[in-house]
């Protein structure tokens, strides 16, 4: 199913004329044996809030690690802010993955880091250096982002699961992405807590004009990050609609996602 | 006869035909062939850690701070064994030379024992045991929480920075801890020595440093780096291509002291045979 270009509303309500920035097109994934995603298409615009939906084992979080390149696509194409990426020589595709911020289901911090180091972590790793003074700047900066601004002295062990998501968050928006990709943002996490970074999604999305995609379980999540949803069933996107286009699907299966 | 042959060979295309594409996951089914699976991709690794130790960026910050918490973090650990184990081997020692009224021969022959070969065995093995398990369970606990993946995503060749530093740390340091562990175990044997007779440490140290050859030290000194770089290299292997799971880090970690300590005899061995051959 290929989701044409079109114009997206935000959830702050601003109309924005869409440019696609992710694009996959018949993309196919396999371990073994086990055929995981067997004919992707989808498109996702500029600003755009993307939830995809899925039973566990479906296939989700294979699909970004795809587009971030922690795993390699076995046919079909990905195309990256228009361009092909089997087509980019190695150089070429780091610098497209450096537009891409990916947050891990757990955080992933660095444990023998403090808070403070894991931020700095990726600046330092930066092709351009960032002065002390700048990155002590863009770190509190981050902090305060996510309201973490008292814990920059803390390792990551003295952090809740939520705090630890909004680090990791801190993290990946530190470098300021252009496509943001969520892996379970809301996993483990009391409601309170889910829906306190459900608005942090938004707020990113707000600030930074970033495009997203948010892999969940969560119906809340996905009820007030999205601003279409694709639901993947046995390696195909199944379907595709607006939250309320969804609640409505003829689809028994689909609609079960949202009751 | 043609017929046996020809039924023979009839057969063998039977059974060639009916083998399965899948060979490697039908080959691993046998413990031997398992084996030879992680020799091969133990090769790999190997071959990869010496393409990227030469290529920029380097790491030497990261170094830095590996060589700290390799080596000055093992320092106490190995002193305490080292000095025991000059202690004990100086009182098992003494009533044996002195049967043979040679107990003057005693710091010589304790101090060639620990410089050729029970200060640098042993130490290896402590070093196995503290540095190889604590690599594997790190990068094992780093690639559950998807730590690894995460460098990944920040831009950074996690290879580069998290297995080749440790390995070239582990391999720097340890020929470091092993003077060191000499230097405390034959203290240890001074004590010893002291403990029943009375022998001035001048003495003592002059009567070791005048029997002690070149080719004592060389040798002893040299597989150390083998050592350090088999303890270093196992633990990060058995670490950063451990199963995910809890259980995958408790795995990895005690198989990473397992596979390391074997390793330094192997070394020891192929060491000891090519000094010997070498020398005569």
């Amino acid at each position: 199913m290929t989701i044409e270009t079109s114009t997206i509303e935000t959830k702050d309500d601003n109309k924005q004329t869409s440019s696609v920035v992710v694009e996959m097109q018949h993309l196919k994934k396999s371990f073994g044996d086990k055929e995981v995603l067997l004919d992707i298409n989808l498109v996702m615009n500029k600003g755009e809030n993307l939830v995809i939906l899925g039973k566990s084992g479906t296939g989700k979080s294979v699909l970004i690690k795809c587009i971030v390149g922690l795993m390699e696509i076995d046919d079909g194409k990905l195309l990256l802010f228009g361009q092909d990426i089997s087509e980019l020589k190695a150089k070429e595709l780091t610098e497209l993955h450096r537009k891409i911020g990916f947050l891990f289901q757990s955080g992933a911090l660095y444990d023998s880091m403090t808070v403070r180091e894991n931020l700095e972590f990726p600046l330092r790793r930066q092709v351009t250096k960032v002065s002390k003074k700048e990155m002590d700047e863009l770190v509190k900066e981050a902090l305060e982002n996510v309201g973490l601004s008292d814990t920059i002295d803390m390792t990551p062990s003295e952090l809740s699961g939520g705090m630890r998501k909004r680090l990791g968050l801190a993290r990946t928006l530190i470098l300021k992405p252009e496509i943001m990709l969520y892996d379970e943002p809301s996993t483990g996490l009391d409601p309170i807590t889910s829906k306190e970074i459900s608005n942090l999604i938004l707020e990113v999305q707000k600030k930074y004009h970033t495009s997203s995609i948010i892999i969940t379980h969560d119906r809340e999540c996905a009820k007030l990050t999205a601003n279409r949803i694709i639901v993947i069933k046995d390696g195909v996107c199944a379907a595709e609609g607006s939250y309320a286009e969804l609640v409505k699907s003829e689809d028994p299966w689909v609609r079960s996602f949202f009751e | 006869m043609e017929k046996i042959i020809l039924e023979h060979f009839q057969n063998r295309k039977q059974e060639e035909e009916t083998v399965p594409k899948n060979i490697p996951e039908i080959v691993s089914n046998t413990v031997v062939d398992k084996f030879f699976l992680e020799v091969y991709s133990l090769t790999i690794f190997t071959v990869r850690f010496f393409k990227e130790v030469f290529k920029p960026p380097y790491e030497f910050n990261e170094l830095m701070k590996q060589s700290f918490l390799i080596g000055y973090k093992s320092l106490s650990l190995v002193a305490v064994t080292s000095f025991i184990i000059g202690l004990v081997l100086t009182v098992q020692s003494r009533p044996t030379l002195a049967k043979f009224g040679a107990e003057s021969l005693l710091p010589v022959m304790v101090a060639i024992s620990i410089i050729r070969e029970i200060g640098p065995v042993i130490t290896a093995l402590i070093f196995a045991g503290k540095v190889g398990s604590g690599i594997g369970a790190e990068l094992a606990s780093m690639n559950v929480t998807e730590q690894i993946d995460a460098m990944q995503v920040s831009h950074t060749n996690p290879f580069k920075y998290l297995v080749v530093t440790r390995v070239l740390s582990a391999t720097l340091m340890l020929p470091i801890l092993v003077a060191f562990s000499d230097a405390v175990g034959l203290f240890g044997s001074y004590i010893a020595v002291n403990l029943k007779g009375n022998v001035s440490s001048y003495l003592f140290y002059s009567q070791i440093f005048q029997s002690l050859e070149f080719k004592d030290l060389f040798p002893a000194f040299i597989k150390t780096f083998f050592f350090g770089f088999a303890i270093g290299l196992i633990g990060c292997y058995k670490g950063y291509n451990s199963n995910k799971g809890t259980e995958g880090v408790g795995k990895a970690a005690n198989s990473a002291v397992v596979f390391a300590s074997l390793m330094v005899f192997i070394i020891d061995m192929i060491a000891v045979q090519i000094t010997s051959l070498m020398q005569n």
